[in-house]
């Protein structure tokens, strides 16, 4: 008779008089370069046996890189933001439109992308200093579907009602497999830079002061901080990063409607990727995204119509008995390895 | 000498309220200044528009020379003042060690510091308060006592030069007590902290304070040596009652 038994850090298996321990030690599956070279190899095998595995992937590092810097965002600022679809709109609409009127290519869009979502988020980046709780939640939640409001009201322009198309897409190789292998390994590599870049900057100096203004901005201000200097800074860069997700999604699928990303639907996904990997843990938020995007993928193909249904009670059941998220489990294990979590606040 | 802080003419209203009234006093450097009045005196009004929390309507501060009235907070504390709070405020997310990390970090500036020498500095200050064994505990989970000491060790982290001390006592046991006492006490020495004292328990500034200022209502009722306001007949009415001689 075997028998298993679950201690703090070890599984003890038992089998008559023989015994194995099996030590849980979560640092030896935290290594990145594994994990990164296991997400470079992936799609090849997909290539020739499943090349729809790429697709999940590609919306699974999209996924996590819209988490990442709305993590980076949410301790920076010490706020949720609950639209941070808005700048996907904003950049991706900047992209699309510049690209159907100019015939520019991505490379040329790009600037001009990013540029505009940098000053919607300037423009908008006063209310992390004037906002906070559940105001800032509902200033942030109605800007993408004011957005939204303002593509169908504007319907000549924007297109609100089909979508736009005709954009210069991302690559053109000529084989269309070919093209999209390539655009997987794009966004993997968009994924990881995001990841270096937001992790390097939660393990600075400039992480633990946002990580001091998450828990306490009164305080992180009486020990010296410039808060609303961090905040506006964390809010802008953020933002602008996520404005790059919308000028990959235009040129990707060559069409972009604001139907698809600006309602609440598609920032429910983001929201569980960040949720559910760990309170606004980079590394978290690439499990999630890996998670989230899977799971959609799966429930669409195997369960039909009541998908749409599943989908949320699936997650929720998951927040429920996982409330720090996966990497929660690493973290009660060894919170000395110092990281900065998102403190919910009333 | 010139004063470390100077204050004049401190004047604070809450709508129609008077909550400080014309406050004058100076802080001389090195030396520890008791601050007491009756519950709902202003102390800690006065302490709030001096540390930058409420600003304040009329008057000036100075702090060793340089206006300070108008600046923020973050700027005062580049400067050198410094805080602790009368009920401890941790980050409850960081631990020991990190919260004191991030307040040697933007503290004041300190030429070429890097994330290493302040992970030294925040360790040394951290151990001067006794908590050295609890650096990698969350500070959530810090009792009463740790909290005030890593309240202070998260201050003193900021290498001020005047240090404002809320009510160290409130909540604390005597032996607790004793020890916030001397650790005050130490890090007068060790570190060259002026400190400005506000408490509630007459018998530690009595012991520890080399000045004392009352206030009540919002103004200034006495300034001297502890002995000099003790036996001063309006604190002893503001604390006692208009009246008390027919009772002693």
């Amino acid at each position: 008779m075997v028998e298993t038994e679950l201690k703090r850090d070890r599984v003890i298996i038992r089998l008559g008089t023989k015994k194995w321990e099996w030590t849980l030690e979560p640092r030896y599956w935290r290594n990145t370069l594994m994990w990164a070279a296991i997400l470079f190899l992936l799609p090849i095998p997909c290539y020739f046996f499943l090349p729809g595995i790429i697709n999940t992937m590609i919306s699974a590092n999209i996924y996590a890189a819209i988490a990442m810097p709305l993590a980076l965002m949410t301790i920076g600022t010490g706020r949720m933001n609950f639209g941070p679809q808005f700048y996907i709109g904003v950049g991706g609409y900047t992209a699309a439109l510049l690209s159907i009127a100019f015939g520019w290519g991505p490379l040329m869009t790009l600037p001009f992308a990013l540029l505009t979502a940098m000053i919607a988020a300037l423009l908008f980046s006063p209310l992390v200093i004037m906002a906070r709780g559940l105001y800032y939640v509902l200033l942030t939640l109605l800007l993408p579907l004011v957005f939204l409001e303002v593509t169908f009201i504007y319907t000549d322009i924007f297109k609100g009602d089909t979508g736009l198309f005709g954009i210069v897409p991302l690559l053109n190789t000529g084989n269309a497999k070919i093209n999209f292998l390539l655009i997987g390994y794009l966004s993997t590599a968009l994924m990881f830079a995001y990841l270096w870049i937001i992790n390097k900057v939660l393990k600075s100096r400039y992480g633990l002061i946002m990580a001091a203004i998450n828990d306490d901005e009164e305080v992180a201000h009486s020990i010296g901080v410039n808060i609303n200097k961090v905040k506006i800074i964390a809010f802008v860069a953020a933002s602008t990063m996520v404005g790059l997700i919308g000028w990959f999604y235009a040129h990707y699928f060559s069409s972009f409607a604001g139907i698809t990303y600006l309602p609440l639907t598609f920032m429910l996904k983001i929201l569980l990727v960040l949720m559910i990997g760990g309170r606004a843990q980079v590394f978290g938020c690439v499990v999630g995204g890996y998670f989230i995007a899977f799971l959609e993928m799966l429930m669409i193909r195997f369960m039909g119509p009541i998908q749409p249904l599943l989908f949320p009670i699936i997650l929720l059941i998951l927040l429920f008995i996982l409330p720090e998220g996966l990497f929660g489990l690493y973290r009660k294990r060894r919170y000395r390895e110092y990281l900065p979590t998102i403190h919910v606040r009333r | 000498m010139a004063p470390l802080l100077s204050v004049r003419n401190l004047t604070k209203h809450f709508g129609g309220i008077l909550a400080v009234d014309k406050v004058s006093f100076e802080i001389h450097e090195g030396e520890t200044l008791g601050f007491i009045g009756p519950n709902g005196a202003g102390k800690s009004t006065v302490v709030n528009c001096l540390t930058g929390y409420l600003a304040a309507d009329e008057g000036e501060i100075e702090l060793n020379g340089v206006n300070i009235t108008r600046m923020k907070r973050h700027e005062r504390v580049h400067l050198g003042l410094a805080r602790t709070y009368q009920i401890p405020r941790p980050f409850p997310e960081l631990t020991a060690l990190t919260s004191v990390l991030a307040s040697s970090i933007s503290g004041k500036k300190r030429i070429n510091q890097s994330f290493q020498d302040a992970m030294y500095d925040a360790t040394h200050y951290l151990e001067f308060v006794g908590l050295f064994s609890k650096r990698n505990i969350l500070a959530r989970d810090l009792t009463f006592y740790e909290l005030r000491m890593l309240e202070l060790a998260r201050a003193l982290a900021t290498t001020p030069k005047l240090l404002f001390i809320d009510e160290v006592m409130a909540g604390l046991n005597p032996g607790e007590a004793k020890n916030a006492i001397k650790m005050i006490r130490r890090a007068k020495e060790e570190f060259g902290v002026t400190v400005f004292w506000i408490e509630h328990v007459m018998a530690v500034l009595m012991e520890a304070a080399d000045r004392i200022v009352a206030i009540n209502y919002g103004a200034k009722l006495a300034e001297g040596t502890p002995d000099e306001v003790v036996n001063n007949d309006d604190v002893i009415e503001a604390y006692l009652g208009r009246g008390w001689r027919n009772y002693a």
